[in-house]
């Protein structure tokens, strides 16, 4: 009797210890051996500022999209991490001389990742608005997008005036969700966590319009070219990384690596990477001040 | 303590919208999941070995796929090939369905939870099938249903929030409470005020469930 108890004992902890390896190694989104090359810390930082932190832990844990081409997406054939935000969060890292550890965050759960200490640093094609500021900090904008409208080839609908009516998908929690209900009040909104979603439904035909960033629309664009883009911008939406509230120097050290890297040319190489070359724009890396864009949205 | 009252006094119009959705989802999925769950339960006693298989098909099919999956299968998959299928359809037909099958289960398990000796008993007094299973087996067997019925019928009215995160996107409480969170950064405070609507919704089932179990109680 006693023996069958002990053997069911370890067979439940064997269990529960595969559980939680099992959980571990999901949960890590490492990105390799490639990455430890930048792992001299280039610079030192006063004990007790979040920079010396990271490099005592040697990691970051950045919050980036998932399912977002050209900005945060895994590349079906490679299972890797890539795209803009991507390039710019091992930048950061190399910069802190530690390994960047990607996490998903989509626009629902950026911010309370931020506020829970879930992720030192957003990178998730974040609009920089008045209201997030209030949660949290935005370092200098290191993209600007603008909101246009997506639909089908084949569909009537020439801008965002024409949107009366029709279903509608952005993402829970995007900045499109106000911009949608005052510039096409009687659209009929389908709120969805990921733009992989609104995706599925443009293409499924439950919905007749995508409205988001003009650069995630052109993602969607080359994973499907039955799809276009119509109408004027509707908005400016100038990006910035996100950083908890109140640090004060770890968003001036994340400014200057954003202003540095679009100085030095890695600004203007990923956005040849990741947009140019799919849009044949050319485009400078954006001058727009941090006070500039917190007046816009 | 205030921003709680002030979470739900400033949102309450959307909440209520989406109190009101989710309710009309529950109400929907559980007339489907008894109605059809009664057949199935019939199907699965029936005197026909191939009625009986059918009904196990039923009850191992929806039983078997997560309800989530189902939900994706039953509005992208169904529109992709060709099904123009509302999201409102969709949902309520996959949460009806999904909990049909555990509906069927307790039926059937009620019905051969009355003892044997009694359907012997009536077939020796002269009772038809037919009557055997009306006058002696089901009355017996709805008393025995009743408490499990209302497990299944609470956990369909959380399940209902499934529905809201999946692709279907339809506006019931849980989405509505993460919109405003999503405007107010009120996590906590929000998601207090979603769960209070859940359990409204759950405690007035529970003492429907109590109320249908006393009255059909065995004086003992």
């Amino acid at each position: 009797m006693q023996t069958t108890r002990w053997r069911w004992l370890t067979v439940l902890a064997l269990m529960v210890g595969v559980l939680a390896a099992a959980g571990c190694g999901d949960d890590e989104e490492d990105t390799g051996a490639a990455e430890t090359t930048a792992t001299t810390p280039t610079r030192t930082f006063p004990a007790g500022t979040t920079m010396a932190r990271l490099q005592q832990a040697g990691t970051i844990t950045i919050g980036v999209k998932f399912d977002v081409p050209p900005f945060g997406f895994k590349n079906p054939r490679s299972d890797e991490l890539e795209g803009f935000d991507v390039d710019l969060g091992r930048r950061i890292a190399a910069d802190l001389g530690v390994r960047p550890r990607f996490i998903e965050a989509v626009s629902d759960n950026r911010i309370p990742f931020l506020k829970d200490g879930t992720a030192d640093l957003i990178l998730s094609t974040m609009t920089i608005t008045a209201e997030r500021d209030e949660e949290i900090d935005f370092s200098e904008p290191y993209f600007i997008a603008r909101g246009r409208v997506l639909v089908k080839d084949d569909s009537d609908i020439t801008g965002v005036d024409d949107l009366a009516g029709k279903k509608v998908c952005t993402a829970l929690g995007s900045t499109y969700e106000e911009t949608l209900k005052r510039e096409a009040p009687r659209a009929d909104l389908r709120l969805v966590d990921s733009y992989s979603e609104c995706l599925e439904l443009i293409q499924n035909g439950a919905v007749e319009a995508v409205s988001t960033d003009d650069v995630i629309l052109t993602g969607m664009i080359i994973q499907d070219d039955s799809l276009k883009l119509v109408g004027e911008p509707l908005t400016t939406e100038p990006y910035g990384a996100g950083i908890k509230e109140g640090d004060d120097a770890f968003r001036r050290f994340v400014s200057d690596v954003v202003q540095a890297w679009k100085r030095d040319g890695g600004w203007a190489e990923a956005y040849q990477k990741w947009v140019g070359q799919y849009t044949d724009e050319q485009q400078d890396p954006p001058t727009m001040t941090l006070a500039e864009a917190l007046k816009l949205n | 303590m205030g921003a709680l009252f002030e979470v739900l006094t400033e949102n309450f119009d959307q909440l209520a919208r989406g109190f009101w959705v989710t309710l009309r989802l529950v109400g929907a999925s559980f007339a489907i999941a008894l109605v059809v769950g009664t057949v199935v339960a019939a199907l699965r006693i029936a005197p026909s070995a191939w009625l009986r298989r059918l009904g196990g098909v039923y009850v191992e099919t929806f039983r078997n796929i997560p309800l989530l999956v189902l939900l994706f299968i039953s509005f992208a998959g169904l529109r992709r090939a060709g099904v123009p299928i509302s999201n409102w359809t969709a949902g309520i037909g996959s949460l009806g369905l999904y909990t049909a099958a555990y509906v069927a289960e307790v039926l059937r398990s009620g019905v051969f939870a009355v003892s044997k000796g009694q359907v012997e008993a009536a077939l020796s007094l002269g009772f038809s099938h037919n009557e055997t299973l009306r006058r002696i087996v089901l009355p017996q067997a709805f008393r025995t249903v009743i408490a499990p019925l209302g497990s299944i019928t609470i956990a369909m009215i959380k399940n209902s929030a499934i529905v809201g995160v999946s692709l279907l996107a339809l506006p019931d409480l849980l989405k509505e409470a993460r919109i405003v969170q999503s405007r107010t950064f009120e996590t906590d405070e929000t998601f207090f005020w979603a769960a209070v609507g859940y359990l409204l919704i759950t405690a007035a089932a529970t003492i429907a469930f109590r109320a249908l179990e006393r009255r059909f109680a065995i004086r003992r």
